[in-house]
């Protein structure tokens, strides 16, 4: 019992810090790589000792100046609940990653350990649900401030956030008919098998449905091309009148709702902690090499393929940020519901007919 | 001379003429001058604009014994000035009729009018401030105004009065008033305004119902400064007001006064006008690429346009000492010679814009999000930049040839070997289209121009030596500036300062007409459009 309640503290806080330190650490990335794509050298002022690493400790002068800035609330703004919006918006950004499994189940000294914070059977669908808790903050945010422009951006922000939650449950429902589960483990783990030496991930099962799941994805994280609540060159956002580390939290979530992306995407599409030929017990290649390997090992290498994987997708969604203008209203919702969600479900008719007939 | 007067007989047919002159265009830069009476105004301009002219400019001159408003009506296919005057003696309530109905650009004109003369244009829809805050009670451009030397002092820092303790008040009245239109204020501090313009955003969730420009945030009176320093000392002026494109600027004083001067510059000194002004429009217009691809939500484009925009601004910088706000022409010359170096960086620059050039167009063409963005919006159809007076790349936009520099060939500008580039498609697109394949033009004048640029002294002969006397008389003198077309009206009284100097700026009638533009659009295709015309706000504010 105890032992059981040691793991999860120590499981929660390496998701949690894991997650924080990369949402964090990709306001560093998103500087450098925006400055490579700019032919600009990017952020390398801040120091440490002298020591500079390429601009690393931006991401802690940040923080720090965010936190010592000055605390703003407008004067005819919702006191309270001009406070918790900021709050609403990470809170459900960061409990998401509870049902994130990072890495396979094993057992050790008789007790079977699931590295995943929260061990659930639906697991996916609390994820979705969560994910959609996300935009109260934003609504709050945008009602609370008492600006026009912070309105509209909670205004965009709902509505494209509730016609995108739709593509993007329905998206992966080809998945969930495929595996028969909504726990995030299984899926993962029904992604180890093969087909004439092909890793069966769900990327090369449901293409259509990797597409749809990533487009809808970078609509929910409010990213370009889809970042109409922001607009920073048209209506500054829903977080217009906030400053400081309230403004730094709803940053903050921005990043982690991009790893959690990234992460959900790792998990359904690629494999999660899968490596392609590892299986419990070391590698077997197809041209018969074979590496055994010590059962830690395997799980540590599949909890770092997870991580590269989260990355790469991170690192993806930043290039595509910073190469696309932005989308109007109208063609947002026109994409959403008129493109998106027909193909979504025409994917579910043609998953369903092929798994009638093979 | 005497065709012109045959085919013209049409203008005046039946109406109280009160004088009528035939201008010496070389000279003055007027075809034809009517003076007539205001009843017979409003039926000329409606002649006028039945017959395609455009209202180009329109100025009032407060003379001392009358109120004098010059209209300039003008052609886009065959360059036809024609000044219509119009005098009222009455110097405490001087009223005229509106063009307002007919010339939709003379709106902001006539509210200029109000503003500066405190003329009353009878039956304008909106008779309001338009340059100097709601709460001014000054006119400043009346000749008996004496400003902060005189007695008008009061009135000048009543203008600053900040009035914040009436929020409370009018913020309940207004909530009252509207319950449910929703409001924005787009500007004065919003990033994608492009200075600082104010656009009262009159909306229905998302979507635009009226769009009000509130303009004048950057007021310094240029004209009326104009008239207290004499002819040289103005010339610093005119990099203050389009910034991005000042050698334009510089172009079109320097011009207006040479002509009036009857003066040519330098053969030299012309070659090194017209490059460096090319060069200064290349990159006004890639300032406008990369700020308008960051107000569709494109940052990266900014940065690239940005560096080559940086080899222009350093060889400029090499020409004339100075980056952006360039007062570089003279009277019969320019100030410096081509330093050495200068050719060898332009000739390695041009070919390198070209192939950036080719990049751009496909990093953007190919871009289904900047299409969507961008086609069929903010359609400006013909006759309505017709009726304000629409000039540069937004007309061009339209599929009209209309450029100073073909239309009414200033400087060396008729040896050049360049075309009109022309687009049909009247939106923003075709706007991007019209400013892209002008930096192309652009980069072949600088070519020619450099190459055949001659050697000599940078200042002509008879170059004044002080600043001039300009002999009494009317003037008008036009270039194409990057956004346009920039005229200037001198009326000059022999004396060391102009008596009236009217900027006619290009961004001023396009500004005008956005709000025509916007209506039925959502709130991000505010920016889109806006962006598109290219405004430079302390142009339009003088």
């Amino acid at each position: 019992m105890y032992f059981d309640i040691i793991i999860k503290i120590i499981l929660t806080g390496v998701v949690l810090g894991g997650a924080l330190n990369l949402a964090g650490l990709l306001t560093w990335v998103e500087r450098k790589q925006s400055a490579v794509m700019q032919d600009r050298i990017g952020a390398n002022r801040a120091s440490l000792f002298g020591l500079r690493i390429l601009g690393l400790f931006h991401p802690l002068a940040d923080m720090l100046k965010l936190i010592l800035k000055e605390d703003f609330t407008p004067r005819y703004a919702h006191k309270i609940l001009h406070a918790l919006a900021p709050f609403v918006s990470v809170f459900f950004a960061l409990i998401a990653f509870a049902a994130i499994p990072i890495g396979n189940d094993f057992a050790w000294r008789g007790h079977a350990i699931h590295l995943q914070v929260a061990h659930i059977n639906v697991g996916l669908l609390y994820i979705l649900s969560v994910m959609s808790m996300g935009v109260y903050g934003v609504v709050l945010a945008g009602f609370a401030s008492n600006n026009n422009y912070s309105f509209l951006g909670g205004l965009r922000a709902s509505s494209q956030m509730i016609s995108y939650e739709i593509t993007m449950g329905v998206s992966i429902m080809g998945i969930v008919m495929m595996d028969g589960s909504l726990n995030l483990q299984n899926i993962v783990q029904a992604q180890g098998q093969y087909w004439h030496h092909l890793p069966l991930w769900g990327i090369f099962l449901q293409p259509v449905s990797f597409f749809l799941f990533l487009t809808a994805a970078m609509a929910e994280t409010k990213r370009t091309p889809f970042d109409l609540p922001e607009g920073e060159s048209e209506i500054i956002g829903y977080f217009v009148e906030y400053s400081g580390m309230k403004f730094g939290m709803f940053f903050l979530t921005d990043f982690l709702e991009t790893v959690l992306a990234s992460a959900l995407l790792t998990t359904l599409f690629l494999g999660g902690w899968q490596i392609p030929y590892l299986f419990h017990d070391g590698f077997h290649f197809p041209w018969g090499t074979v590496w055994i390997m010590a059962q830690p090992w395997v799980i540590l290498l599949g909890v770092i393929a997870f991580s590269i994987k989260v990355i790469f997708f991170c690192w993806f969604l930043m290039m595509i940020r910073w190469t696309l203008p932005r989308f109007r209203y109208d063609q947002l919702m026109r994409l959403g519901w008129k493109i998106m969600l027909p193909i979504s479900l025409i994917n579910i008719l043609v998953t369903g007919l092929v798994m009638v007939l093979l | 001379m005497t065709q012109t007067q045959n085919d013209t007989h049409w203008i005046t047919e039946g109406l109280t003429v009160e004088s009528a002159l035939e201008h010496v265009y070389a000279k003055n830069g007027f075809h034809q001058e009517f003076v007539i009476s205001k009843d017979s105004l409003r039926e000329l301009a409606q002649r006028f604009r039945s017959r395609e002219y455009f209202l180009e400019c329109l100025s009032v001159v407060d003379y001392p014994d009358h109120f004098e408003c010059c209209y300039q009506f003008n052609r886009w296919d065959k360059i036809h000035r024609v000044l219509v005057k119009v005098r009222n003696p009455d110097k405490t309530h001087p009223h005229f009729p509106t063009l307002s109905d007919i010339y939709e650009g003379a709106n902001w004109y006539e509210r200029e009018g109000y503003d500066f003369f405190g003329v009353i244009f009878d039956n304008h829809p909106h008779l309001t401030r338009l340059l100097l805050p709601e709460t001014a009670k000054i006119h400043p451009m009346r000749k008996d105004f004496k400003g902060d030397s005189g007695t008008d002092v009061e009135d000048v820092l009543a203008l600053i009065e900040y009035e914040d303790h009436q929020y409370e008040k009018v913020s309940q009245e207004l909530k009252n008033k509207y319950q449910k239109d929703y409001f924005i204020n787009m500007g004065p501090q919003h990033p994608s305004t492009h200075g600082v313009l104010r656009l009262l955003l009159h909306l229905d969730g998302e979507r635009v119902l009226e769009t009000y420009p509130v303009i004048g945030y950057s007021h310094r009176d240029h004209e009326r400064m104009a008239e207290y320093k004499n002819y040289l000392q103005f010339t610093p002026n005119m990099g203050r007001m389009d910034y991005v494109g000042a050698m334009s600027f510089n172009f079109g004083y320097i011009g207006l006064i040479e002509k009036a001067l009857g003066m040519a510059p330098s053969p030299r000194a012309e070659y090194i006008r017209v490059f460096s002004t090319e060069l200064n429009r290349i990159a006004s217009h890639l300032l406008w690429l990369g700020t308008y691809l960051l107000d569709l939500g494109a940052m990266t484009p900014f940065f690239y346009c940005f560096d080559d925009r940086e080899n222009i601004l350093d060889m400029l910088e090499m020409l004339t000492g100075e980056r952006l706000t360039y007062n570089f022409f003279r009277f019969g010359g320019v100030a410096y010679d081509v330093p050495e170096g200068l050719g060898d960086q332009l000739k390695a620059f041009i070919p390198k814009m070209r192939g950036r050039l080719k990049d751009y167009k496909i990093l953007i063409e190919k871009n289904i999000i900047f299409m969507k963005r961008t086609k069929e919006i903010g359609v400006l159809t013909k006759d309505q930049a017709l009726s304000y007076g629409v000039t540069g790349p937004m007309l061009r936009a339209c599929g009209i040839a209309y450029d100073i520099r073909k239309a009414e060939p200033y400087s060396i500008y008729p040896e050049m070997n360049f075309e009109i580039p022309t687009f049909p498609g009247c939106d923003t697109f075709a706007r991007y289209q019209v400013r892209l394949a002008e930096i192309e033009q652009s980069l072949r004048i600088a070519e020619q121009a450099f190459a055949k640029m001659p050697e000599g002294p940078i200042k002509g002969e008879k170059a004044p030596k002080v600043s001039p006397k300009v002999p009494a008389g009317e003037f008008y003198f036009a270039v194409e500036s990057a956004r346009g077309h920039y005229g200037e009206y001198l009326v000059a009284n022999g004396s060391a300062n102009p008596y009236r100097l009217k900027q006619r700026t290009p961004s001023y009638a396009n500004l005008s007409s956005l709000s025509s533009m916007l209506s039925g659009h959502l709130v991000a295709d505010v920016v889109a459009v806006l962006g598109s015309t290219d405004v430079v706000m302390p142009e339009i504010d003088r």
